[in-house]
């Protein structure tokens, strides 16, 4: 079965990369811009992961994250964080707002890949 | 290890059974239990008839009273177990006695002991070791090693009860 | 040296390789039993590594020998292709890619991959090598993990990929039902790992789980061969084959034997404080306290496994001594007497052993004394001159079968039942048949030492030998054929410490019957539950069971109920069934030895202690199905 993931970044050469690993490894790959364009593309949407940036414009991951665990149905969707920010404090927020997992960019294809294989399984 | 009747003085435990003072050599008293729960021996004599569960060890639960032809009234609540070093067949091994109530351990010296005169008793003069005083009353040392040797001998000269032989048969009484 | 151009080209090659293995590791994840694919990865590392080997970048065919070597047990189908490998793989395209580019440059990193993937074949089939240790990793995932999205069964996944050997889930925090929260994550888990995977993959795979996370990690010494504990000495001890015997080449330890004999009480007092705990922590309803109940029960069932391997010792340890005894004999009794032993290997619990010596000694000096002929008599006979005594030990089921037999005469059976009645143990004039008369040679009274020799004397009849024997929990059968030869035949429990028994109650006082004599459990029919009532038989499956009312046997008070269950018991000698109001269970039994009190008192065959505290006895199956029968055979008389 296809995997889908939401990959929410607002660097669209981030998002370009990730998208395309992600199809190379065969998910099904979804994008928003922003939290705000998450949110609206989460709606009614079954997910199988999500991978998100913190640092955007209008809504940042953290509030994303926070807002969609709100939703019904988005309890257990693992969101993973992808960002430049390796402070603790940030991390332990993340959590908080229900975030599974925190990566540091840079990172690569095959780092990339083995997160999703943790995260969402083969 | 026992009572020896060349013995100057000796510390017995003394206990109530049926009415009467008893006692018994302090070395043989290995600890005092509190009713506890017996487990009947299906076919077993009177004297032996239950075991009891003495610290992850099953251990032969004796009444005196049988051989000693005292009045069997019911076990009270207040009963104890005296549980006894005690050898059998030459084999360390340990007997719980019952008693109606434990008192004291005291010394008994030669000069307040006596054999049991052998006329007016209505103890069995075999089972008795001696006889003794304490705080003005008498008090009856029983002579286990007889009481439980006895008993093992009757046992022994019991035609074995076969395969067809019923397991509860009425037992003869060790004495 | 190679020109540029051809460098070049194998430059370009190999990236190409390089690439199209890559694509095709990745394919594979998603599709990791496609047969081409995974020929086709072999294929490049084939090449990669074989022009890279002609190129004179041994470095490279070096490193990817073992990639080869995977993929070629892949292709054989005696690996399988996950994740893990996937992995591995990856990243030795990638050191490659490295090391293409830097032309000869040392790469770093080259040593972790390689032990990463020996680790990760070594979990696998295609296990081998030597082992390092084992990791012991006991687990809990955050309580929220479930609610993040985290999956638990990922986590367990990839510890297998990393070569998990045994898994374990731990209960011991899930809360009473009342208060589960179906959301969150109660469950730990216990794994062990091969002592090869690197501490680093392991956190790895906790690395979603990393806040809130308790793990702890010990990695436990490689285990050297078991050192095996043999308290006898081992000079005649021959190999054997099974689990028993310790294989040739291992350590021995002698031990003083009391020590086994104080460790087995100690293990007979854990089981018991065992069972108390389970009936605590069941009562409770405390997941966790049964949890640890479970856990000590498994601890304390192996650790009697153990012991009890420990305390068996072969038969063949006390051959000397019969080998002495017949020397002796035949040297007093100037008759020539051979000894021989077979299936001396045979083990027995070592109290069994040492309880049977006497016993067997005596059975012995007997058939010299009075079994084997001398030597004129014997080759008038047309029989070798030398006699033979020959003693015997094999398994059968859960006994141990020791029969000693001789050459001789055979047992007179005139002289016996003379005897017999002579010493009122039979009514004149009976003609009973063999086995009723063999049995009076061990009635008390039989032997006498008024007309025996010094040798059989020695005040041990061999009524003290079927007591001992009894004692043992054994039995014992006599054949005997006029003018070849007697044979006496022991049937011992293998070990009688610890049985497994069949917890069973009747009129509210409980009893156990050794399981391995328990052949089925029926319900009683309504037709015969009230006593007195129909014949004392069970149509089982059209064969007739004779049955005893427990109730009857034990004297107990009071009536019993409905549904009363019959426990079908078996020996040798037949089956039987023992009526009892109900069944409680199965229950590991430490038997305790009745006191010589309740010598007199047949019914039972020991005792033990319940979880509960209170003693309990052991029913004799062998007793009950005697008087099985013996009723059987009223049962046929009075038809």
């Amino acid at each position: 079965m296809t995997r889908t993931v939401l990959v929410v970044d607002d660097s669209a050469s981030v998002r370009q990369m990730i998208a395309n690993t992600l199809k190379g490894a065969g998910y099904a790959v979804l994008t928003a811009n922003d939290g705000r364009e998450a949110l609206d593309r989460t709606r009614g949407q079954r997910l199988d992961a999500v991978i998100t940036d913190q640092n955007m414009p209008n809504l940042d991951g953290i509030g994303f994250c926070r807002a969609f665990r709100a939703q019904p149905g988005n309890q257990g969707v693992p969101v993973v964080f992808l960002s430049t920010e390796s402070e603790t404090s940030i991390k332990e927020k993340a959590r908080e707002a229900g975030a599974i997992g925190w990566m540091v960019k840079p990172f690569d294809q095959q780092k990339l890949l083995s997160v999703m294989a943790r995260v969402v399984g083969p | 290890m026992t009572l020896r009747k060349d013995a100057t003085t000796t510390d017995v435990v003394t206990f109530r059974l049926s009415g009467e003072v008893l006692a018994v050599p302090a070395s043989l008293l290995r600890e005092v239990l509190e009713p506890v729960d017996i487990a009947r021996v299906p076919g077993a004599p009177e004297f032996v008839s239950s075991l009891i569960n003495v610290r992850g060890t099953v251990v032969p639960l004796a009444d005196l009273r049988v051989p000693l032809r005292m009045p069997r009234d019911e076990i009270g609540a207040g009963a104890r177990i005296m549980v006894l070093d005690l050898p059998l067949e030459g084999q360390d091994a340990v007997v719980g006695i019952y008693a109606d109530s434990v008192h004291e351990v005291t010394r008994l010296d030669a000069a307040t002991m006596e054999a049991i005169p052998t006329v007016g008793s209505r103890w069995p003069p075999r089972f008795v070791a001696y006889v003794g005083r304490w705080s003005g009353a008498f008090v009856t040392i029983p002579d286990l090693p007889t009481i439980f040797a006895d008993y093992l001998a009757s046992q022994q000269s019991r035609p074995s009860s076969g395969a067809s032989g019923a397991i509860t048969q009425s037992e003869a009484e060790p004495v | 040296m190679m020109d540029e151009e051809t460098l070049a080209l194998f430059r370009s090659e190999a990236e190409g390789l390089i690439e199209s293995l890559e694509a095709r590791l990745l394919t594979l994840q998603t599709r990791p039993t496609d047969r081409e694919l995974i020929d086709g990865v072999f294929r490049d590392l084939h090449t990669l590594k074989g022009s890279g080997a002609m190129f004179g970048r041994t470095d490279i065919a070096g490193f990817l020998h073992d990639f080869e070597s995977a993929f070629e047990a892949v292709r054989s189908g005696s690996f399988a292709v996950d994740d893990e490998l996937i992995m591995i793989s990856l990243a030795a395209r990638d050191h490659v890619a490295a090391l293409l580019a830097a032309d000869g440059g040392a790469g770093s990193g080259e040593e972790a991959i390689l032990q990463r993937l020996a680790a990760h074949l070594k979990g696998g089939p295609v296990a081998d090598g030597a082992d390092a240790g084992e990791w012991m990793l006991r687990f809990y995932l955050p309580p929220d993990t479930l609610t993040l999205g985290g999956r638990p069964d990922l986590a367990l996944q990839e510890l297998r990929d990393l070569g998990a050997t045994r898994t374990r889930a731990l209960i011991n925090e899930i809360p009473p039902f009342d208060e589960l929260d179906p959301l969150n994550l109660h469950l730990g888990w216990e794994v062990a790992l091969p002592g090869s995977v690197s501490e680093d993959d392991i956190r790895a795979v906790f690395l979603f789980h990393e806040q809130g996370l308790r793990l702890e990690m010990e990695k436990a010494e490689a285990p050297e061969d078991a050192a095996t504990v043999d308290a006898v000495p081992v000079a005649d001890h021959k190999p054997e084959e099974g689990a028993r015997s310790p294989r040739s080449g291992q350590a021995l330890m002698r031990v003083p034997a009391e020590r086994l004999d104080d460790m087995m009480d100690r293990v007979g007092e854990l089981v018991i404080a065992e069972a108390r705990l389970i009936e605590i922590a069941g009562r409770s309803g405390d997941p966790a306290l049964v949890a640890v109940a479970e856990d000590i029960q498994r601890l304390a069932s192996a650790m009697r496994d153990t012991t009890m391997s420990i305390r068996m010792t072969p038969i063949g340890t006390i051959a000397g001594r019969f080998r002495r005894l017949a020397h002796d004999l035949s040297d007093r009794l100037g008759r020539p007497i051979a000894f021989t032993i077979s299936g001396e290997e045979t083990e027995l619990d070592k109290t069994v052993v040492e309880r049977l010596t006497e016993p067997l000694m005596h059975i012995v000096r007997n058939a010299a004394d009075h079994g084997l002929e001398p030597a004129q008599e014997r080759c008038a006979m047309g029989k070798p001159a030398c006699g033979t005594i020959h003693l015997s030990a094999r398994y059968s089921g859960a006994e141990v079968l020791i029969s000693l037999s001789d050459d001789g005469r055979g047992i007179n059976r005139d002289a016996v039942r003379a005897r017999a009645i002579e010493r009122g143990l039979l009514p004149e004039g009976a003609e009973p048949d063999d086995a009723t008369l063999f049995d009076l040679i061990f009635a008390p009274g039989f032997s006498t030492t008024d007309e025996v020799s010094d040798l059989s004397g020695r005040g041990v009849g061999m009524d003290v030998v079927r007591r001992t024997i009894e004692d043992l929990r054994g039995t014992i059968e006599v054949q005997s054929e006029p003018g070849h030869g007697a044979t006496i035949t022991l049937r011992l429990p293998l070990t009688l410490a610890i049985i497994d028994g069949l917890l069973v109650e009747t009129a509210k006082e409980r009893f156990v019957i050794p399981l391995a004599a328990v052949d089925e459990i029926v319900e009683l029919p309504e037709a015969l539950a009230a006593e007195g009532a129909g014949n004392a038989f069970l149509d089982i499956r059209d064969s007739l069971v004779p049955f005893l009312r427990l109730r009857r046997i034990l004297d107990s008070p009071g009536q019993a109920g409905a549904y009363q269950k019959v426990v079908v018991v078996t020996s040798s000698e037949g089956r039987v069934g023992i009526v009892v109001d109900r069944i409680i269970g199965s229950h590991q039994t430490v038997i305790k030895q009745l006191s010589p009190l309740h010598a007199g008192v047949k019914a039972f065959s020991g005792a033990t202690i319940l979880g509960d505290g209170t003693v309990s006895l052991i029913l004799d199956v062998a007793q009950l199905v005697q008087r099985g029968r013996t009723m059987s055979d009223n049962g046929r008389q009075a038809a």
